[in-house]
């Protein structure tokens, strides 16, 4: 898959970073690191649209955030999951399974 | 619980939007300056890598204006309270039909009171009905 044309499926963005923050806090900046990472590099989001999906996601009350001292000792706005989070990532990636599998077969039909 | 931030975050956003105009702004700025830092790591000059930042974010202000409109945005699912508004009303006006309907037809107002309930209660029905179900004409 070419990464200039992996472009993300509506809804997916929510999902990679719930994924991202299960693996530990982080902030804006790091949850596009990770999800590059996590993603073998395959993935790259488009750096502006992460913030309004961790605003969203914090609204829903999957994420929260606080603001602490980053690596290089500035103020940074952390985001961790929530309980809550936790679980709807689990329903998520249920979701996703079932719908890559679905397309997987009907992509096989002859 | 995890409702309760959201809500006391919906409620600081609507008492201090220039606090979170501020805060959101502190935010992205600090990402467009981790992606400057990496940058000038992979060798680029420090003006090369602030421009190349910049343009990886994409619109700064548009991103800026669409968290704060999402900080600003009710915490909660608004279907059930519409539909919970509509039952009200058409409660509301069932009873004053009820009411009406026992008040003894011998002048024009009565029938006319009569007449404007049935019409708000029909007509509450009717709104909350195609709400529910946007593809009913």
């Amino acid at each position: 898959m070419s990464k200039a044309k992996a472009g993300l499926l509506q809804g997916t963005l929510d999902m990679l970073i719930l994924k991202a923050l299960f693996l530990g806090p982080l902030h804006g900046y790091g949850v596009g690191q990770r999800i590059a990472q996590i993603s073998g590099g395959e993935l790259k989001i488009e750096e502006g649209s992460l913030y309004p999906g961790l605003y969203r996601l914090e609204r829903r009350g999957w994420i929260e955030s606080e603001w602490d001292v980053s690596e290089n000792n500035q103020r940074a706005k952390f985001y961790k999951l929530t309980r809550a989070g936790r679980k709807q990532l689990i329903v998520e990636e249920q979701n996703w399974e079932r719908l890559a599998s679905a397309t997987m077969k009907a992509l096989r039909a002859n | 619980m995890s409702r309760v931030k959201p809500t006391v975050d919906f409620i600081h956003a609507w008492r201090n939007p220039d606090d979170i105009a501020d805060e959101v702004e502190a935010e992205l700025r600090f990402h467009v300056q981790m992606r400057t830092n990496s940058n000038i790591e992979q060798g680029m000059t420090p003006e090369e890598a602030r421009l190349a930042a910049t343009q990886s974010f994409g619109d700064f202000d548009q991103v800026k204006v669409s968290c704060c409109e999402i900080k600003r945005g009710f915490p909660f699912d608004l279907k059930p309270l519409r539909m919970g508004v509509y039952i009200a009303i058409a409660c509301l006006a069932g009873g004053i039909s009820l009411w009406a309907v026992n008040v003894p037809h011998h002048n024009l107002f009565s029938v006319l009171w009569q007449l404007i309930a049935i019409a708000v209660l029909m007509r509450s029905f009717l709104i909350g009905r195609k709400r529910n179900n946007p593809h009913i004409d």
